[in-house]
């Protein structure tokens, strides 16, 4: 049986990362287009500060999708939020992300018949369709999950 | 023929008076799991089960059939 306060938590903190998840992907999405609105992305210029936090802001995205996520609460509420329902949507989530990566990367390879990409560029829009489907799908199962009847 | 796990968790909760938050406390899961399996968008585990039908003092086979 779980406390009922840890339980509580669990269910609040589970809510607001429903409501998190969509709107994570909106900032991650417009980073993307701050990113390629400059056309200089040499390794020396002023970007490398936004490319940076671009690939942080990617990383804490990735390892939120890949793990329990809340690192900073404890273990109990930890293992609650990330109940049966909650991974099964967190696998779904993944599996969109990798489909549309997948698809983003035959994008880029049909692109680059026409216009050349660099390498950085390919992995920002590969990494970002996928990431960023994987959140969409990911917020919508648990939306959907936490509505009643 | 599309098949589909029905069940009656929420008459059995109806019955013995319990909320989806009590249910889930006591299977140890959040009430979002409770509710999906309640209104069949989640199709649990065969552990879930099991812990779902004896928190409600049902068999599986009471507590969940396959729909046609």
């Amino acid at each position: 049986m779980v406390e009922r306060n840890v339980a509580e938590r669990a269910d609040y903190l589970s809510k607001r990362r429903a409501r998190m998840l969509p709107f994570l992907a909106v900032i991650f999405l417009s980073q993307q287009g701050t990113y390629f609105a400059t056309p200089d992305h040499s390794p020396h210029s002023a970007d490398s500060v936004k490319i940076a936090a671009w690939l942080v802001l990617s990383a804490i995205l990735v390892a939120a999708l890949a793990t329990k996520g809340f690192w900073l609460q404890p273990k109990e509420i930890r293992d609650l939020i990330d109940d049966e329902n909650t991974r099964a949507n967190r696998l779904d989530g993944m599996r969109w992300g990798f489909l549309f990566a997948m698809a983003a990367g035959v994008a880029v390879y049909f692109l680059t018949m026409f216009e050349q990409v660099t390498a950085r560029e390919a992995v920002h829009i590969i990494m970002s369709a996928g990431i960023a489907a994987a959140l969409v799908r990911w917020g919508l199962l648990e939306r959907r999950a936490h509505q009643d009847g | 023929m599309a098949e589909r796990l029905a069940n009656k968790i929420k008459q059995r909760r109806g019955e013995l008076g319990l909320t989806q938050s009590e249910l889930a406390e006591q299977v140890g899961v959040t009430r979002k799991t409770v509710n999906t399996v309640e209104n069949g968008v989640f199709t649990p585990s065969a552990t879930l089960a099991i812990k779902l039908a004896q928190a409600l003092g049902l068999s599986v086979e009471q507590l969940f059939w396959i729909e046609r």
